[in-house]
């Protein structure tokens, strides 16, 4: 039961204060740098936002301290204020600007693997010369302050660490430039007959199906299925994706092709009718493959996301296979995974309940009471801690039910 | 005109925004009465295709501005970009209509090949690193 609240204002305003003043200002170059420096955190929050905007994501994330949910819950309220002004040319592997394209089930695949931005073969190894140094700049800039104060000097002559390491370290680009363009994967597999031929489904971008827009239904049209992964929570989607990967399901996925790349905004001048690029936004996908004992060879599990977010794009393209595969298992179960891995939904359920239960709590408390009365229970005993509820229900049965403090 | 339509305005869009602008200044005062038709922000769904089979589907909404205008000579003038700077969708909605009336073209194009020279050398130098990641993976 939800019911109107009154009082506290001050203290409800002093709150969101304290909560601001814990996280620093919230300036223009606190959002820069979270832009700059955190793109993989930016990323995550457009991704789960469905709003590519790295601007507006690093600003939810400086003005939420960084907590995730609130963040996308941010992006997506204010995706909500704008008007959906086009639909962009559908983008495709094959066309995007590839920086990275790995394969785990094939080593020699047509164009090479490119490992592209990763700590995939890296040392997990926390940088502590990094703060060595920082901590030796700042004594030898404290020393340095004492020096001047007691010599009266400025001379400086010891050497700035800071500036002598490079993090992270610069390396030589190719003579080469790699191919802009990598083939997919999956088209040299077909042309071995590994994998049923598809062709690219001939559709107006404005006619595809939108969860957005559409009352989802189960079983799903594809498009909501694989718009939904889009937009779904990293962590959920890892849970229950590591949940069939560990055992609870019957596959065992192997990645037949991880991409990152960029692709291009592609619309249509209204007067002329040229198509132009209105920019570029990353993005990212997702194959695994895994055998499939009906009468095909293989089959195909498939996710893509805005941003670069691979975690999220195994779990969700092991979750398709799976979905598609069918079974007992929760996770199996495309009405549950769908409905447990949207963000803004599910974190917006879990928060709801700090929010004041008091008039439901009572209730219960109530009818609790009378069965331990029927039961003889001396109340009594309880006197001290019944207090508090008794006076709520006496508010509650006055008419009042006013809870907590809001207005 | 050496630069198609499309050419044209995909190098205007992914041009940085300030040098944009600048241009955009200089050509105003030769476009005349300016009618603003659209100037907006908004969004631009962006379809993808599923390579396991061929499903489209909706990626996700990236957030644009939008510009449209009318100058004096007749010609209209549209640009979307990314983000949600108006000024910059404004200033290449104006370049294009003055691409179109065949207002200062020399200058505009000589804008466009600088760009193009620099968009170029960026995407070089970015696959260019990205080659030097190339890795050959050998089974034992």
């Amino acid at each position: 039961m939800y019911v109107a609240a009154k009082g506290g204002e001050q203290a409800i305003q002093n709150a969101e204060q304290f909560y601001g003043l814990l996280n620093g200002p919230l300036t223009l170059e606190a959002v820069r740098l979270i832009q700059e420096r955190l793109p993989y955190l930016v990323d995550r929050v457009m991704g789960e936002g469905s709003l590519y905007s790295p601007e507006l994501a690093a600003l939810a994330l400086a003005q939420t301290g960084g907590d995730l949910y609130e963040a996308v819950l941010l992006l997506r309220a204010y995706r909500a204020t704008q008007p959906r002004i086009a639909y962009a040319q559908p983008a495709s592997a094959d066309r995007l600007l590839t920086v990275r394209r790995i394969s785990a089930s094939f080593k020699d695949i047509p164009g090479g693997q490119i490992l592209g931005p990763s700590l995939d073969y890296s040392h997990r190894l926390l940088r502590l010369d990094v703060l060595d140094a920082a901590s030796s700049d700042q004594r030898s800039a404290t020393n340095q302050t004492e020096e001047r104060a007691v010599n009266g000097t400025g001379a400086t002559n010891g050497s700035h660490q800071l500036s002598a390491i490079r993090y992270p370290p610069e390396f030589t680009p190719a003579e080469r430039p790699s191919p802009p363009n990598q083939p997919a994967v999956a088209d040299w597999q077909r042309g071995q007959g590994l994998l049923p031929p598809t062709e690219p489904e001939q559709i107006d971008p404005a006619a595809i199906p939108d969860v957005t827009t559409d009352t989802v239904m189960f079983p799903a049209p594809r498009a909501h299925r694989l718009q939904a992964l889009a937009r779904a929570d990293t962590g959920g989607t890892l849970a229950l994706g590591y949940s069939v990967m560990r055992g609870y399901g019957m596959i065992h996925p192997t990645v037949n092709e991880l991409r990152l790349g960029y692709a291009e905004v592609e619309l249509t001048h209204p007067v002329t009718g040229a198509v132009f690029s209105a920019g570029r936004v990353k993005v990212s996908q997702c194959e695994v493959i895994s055998p499939d004992h009906g009468e095909q060879g293989y089959m195909l599990g498939f996710a893509a996301t805005l941003g670069w977010n691979e975690v999220k794009l195994i779990a969700a393209s092991t979750l398709d296979m799976d979905m598609s595969a069918g079974g007992e298992n929760p996770a199996h179960t495309e009405e549950f995974v769908m409905y447990h891995t949207e963000p803004v939904e599910a974190s917006g359920f879990c928060i709801h309940f700090k929010l004041p239960h008091y008039v439901t709590f009572a209730s219960g408390l109530d009818n609790i009471r009378k069965m331990l009365g029927a039961m003889g229970w001396d109340q009594g005993k309880t006197t001290e801690t019944a207090a508090p509820a008794a006076e709520s229900e006496s508010k509650a049965e006055d008419g009042e039910q006013v809870e907590e403090a809001v207005l | 005109m050496p630069y198609s339509h499309s050419q044209s305005l995909t190098l205007l869009t992914h041009a940085p925004a300030q040098p944009v602008k600048d241009l955009a200044e200089d050509i105003l005062p030769h476009l005349g009465d300016i009618q603003v038709l659209v100037n907006r922000t908004g969004l631009v769904m962006l379809p993808y295709t599923d390579t396991a089979t061929g499903t489209r589907f909706h990626l996700g909404e990236v957030l644009v501005s939008e510009s449209r205008v009318r100058i004096e000579a007749g010609a209209e003038g549209y640009a979307v970009c990314l983000g949600r700077d108006l000024e910059q969708s404004m200033a290449i909605a104006l370049l294009d209509a003055a691409l179109q009336a065949g207002i200062r073209t020399s200058l505009i194009e000589t804008f466009l090949a600088e760009q193009e020279q620099a968009q170029l050398a960026a995407d070089d130098l970015l696959l260019r690193q990205v080659e030097a990641t190339r890795v050959e993976m050998e089974t034992f």
